[in-house]
């Protein structure tokens, strides 16, 4: 892979002379590959950078597109409403880097999910998570990328969820049943609308890298869409990893969102962050569902899918859970 | 064929092996992850492995109980036609692929009759299915109890 990298870099910075010093693969994340490389240049200036790429096809459980990330990366500055770490290059076709890569710069800054961990008080951290998706959900967007789908209207967009899931139902027996009964319980319980918005979609505290010298920098955002940006807050209910803040104060936590985003609490409260974990985990259930299906179809997608058969066994208990509490 | 140790058992041990002789050995932090998640999806196959016929087996007969129930009182074709198809299912055999394949003819069935049952609004044909669901899901938690997230 080092090879590669100088090879890549030779042809985006002809003549700066890049050796990579070193290169270490990134564990942690469960979609695409991630390595930070040390590079030296030739007039002696060293840097690291970030490279994140496709899995081999017809490998891993989530996929998503890494040109549209690319172009997303590319607007989101235009924004003035999130700061993300800076891309550098894009091998788009893989032909140097062994497959779809972007290259970012390393910041220099700790996930929020570390500095949780350590807080004695975790509620000035709270605050600063729900800011940061609060702006994002904020957004304009006329400067997003053109392919991003633009719903009509909120509530076809909804139906659009709910089709998924039905997608997935007609497709896979084994989890059919539960489907079945989970959307049409949410097909008769829609909350209030809001308007549509710019939605992370992998909204979590080891998403968002903080330190004392910069605003807080928002990362992964290959599932990023224009939906309801509720869906955020209800994907970020089903984090286990602690201290889930949402589940440490849900008062402040809502509280908080409510004073930026100026919903109403009709608009946005416990049941409804309920009902938008089961809208705001349609992609990536379906996306699990898949993998699992292709482990049964010899497939081989890797040991990820067959871990994660566990997390839709998770999604069922609390799909299920939500509709006993809200019937 | 020799039955001891059962096969939970012997995935029971190579779970052992690799907690204990396996991964203190490994530097690498990818191949670390790895390790324990193979090591998760052994456990739980383990658990798999000692009752999923059963499972299978007991919950084919309470899904179709449901479907025939509804199907006498509500007019589906999509649920008649799903009780024909498992009425082909290879329902006598205890060989793992044909209890999978009743096992989901069966769901098929059942999802039809709940869908039949909601169209309809019959509340306690839907409470009805509701419970099944539950023992459903109790059976995948039994299955998960000791899912941990690794490599996060």
């Amino acid at each position: 892979m080092i090879e590669r990298l100088e090879r890549f870099l030779a042809e985006v910075e002809p003549g700066r002379g890049a050796r990579v010093v070193s290169y270490q693969p990134i564990s942690g994340g469960y979609s695409r590959i991630s390595a930070r490389a040390s590079i030296r240049w030739a007039d002696g200036r060293e840097e690291t950078l970030i490279l994140r790429g496709d899995p081999p096809a017809g490998s891993g459980v989530f996929v998503s597109d890494r040109d549209a990330e690319w172009e997303l990366l590319g607007a989101l500055p235009n924004l003035n409403s999130v700061e993300t770490a800076p891309t550098r290059w894009y091998d788009s076709s893989g032909d140097y880097l062994g497959a779809k890569c972007i290259v970012m710069d390393s910041v220099d800054a700790t996930s929020l999910q570390a500095v949780l961990a350590d807080a004695d008080d975790i509620g000035p951290l709270s605050d600063l998570f729900v800011d940061t998706f609060a702006a994002i959900h904020g957004s304009p967007l006329d400067p997003l990328p053109e392919r991003m789908t633009r719903p009509s209207d909120w509530t076809s967009y909804l139906d659009g969820v709910l089709a998924t899931y039905d997608q997935v139902a007609e497709s896979h027996p084994s989890v059919a049943p539960v489907l079945r009964y989970v959307t049409s319980w949410a097909a008769g319980h829609r909350p209030p609308p809001v308007p549509l918005a710019l939605v992370h979609g992998d909204c979590q505290p080891s998403n968002v890298l903080v330190s004392e010298a910069q605003p807080p920098i928002v990362i992964d955002w290959e599932f990023a869409h224009i939906g309801d940006p509720r869906e955020d807050m209800g994907y970020y209910n089903q984090i286990p990893l602690l201290p889930n803040v949402y589940w440490s104060d849900s008062e402040r936590f809502l509280a908080r969102y409510r004073a930026a985003t100026g919903m109403t609490e009709d608009q946005i409260n416990p049941d409804v962050i309920d009902y938008f974990l089961i809208i705001g985990m349609a992609t990536l259930y379906a996306q699990l569902v898949d993998a699992a299906d292709a482990v049964a179809e010899n497939q081989h997608p890797g040991i990820l899918a067959s871990y994660l058969i566990n997390a839709i066994s998770h999604q069922h208990d609390m799909f299920l859970s939500i509709c006993d509490r809200q019937n | 064929m020799i039955p001891r140790p059962t096969t939970d058992q012997l995935i029971a041990d190579v779970c052992q092996d690799l907690l204990d002789a396996v991964l203190p050995a490994l530097t690498d932090e990818t191949l670390q992850v790895r390790v324990a998640m193979a090591e998760t999806i052994l456990r739980n196959a383990a658990l798999r492995a000692a009752h999923e016929i059963a499972w299978m087996t007991d919950e084919t007969s309470a899904l179709i109980e449901y479907a025939k129930a509804v199907n006498a009182r509500i007019r589906s074709v999509d649920l008649t036609a799903a009780l024909a198809e498992f009425d082909g299912s290879p329902r006598l055999s205890l060989h793992l692929a044909d209890v999978v394949e009743t096992y989901e003819r069966a769901s098929r069935a059942f999802a039809a009759a709940l869908a039949a049952a909601q169209r309809d609004g019959i509340a306690e044909l839907v409470d009805a299915a509701r419970e099944l669901l539950h023992d459903r899901v109790s059976t995948e938690k039994v299955v998960m109890a000791t899912y941990a997230v690794v490599g996060r």
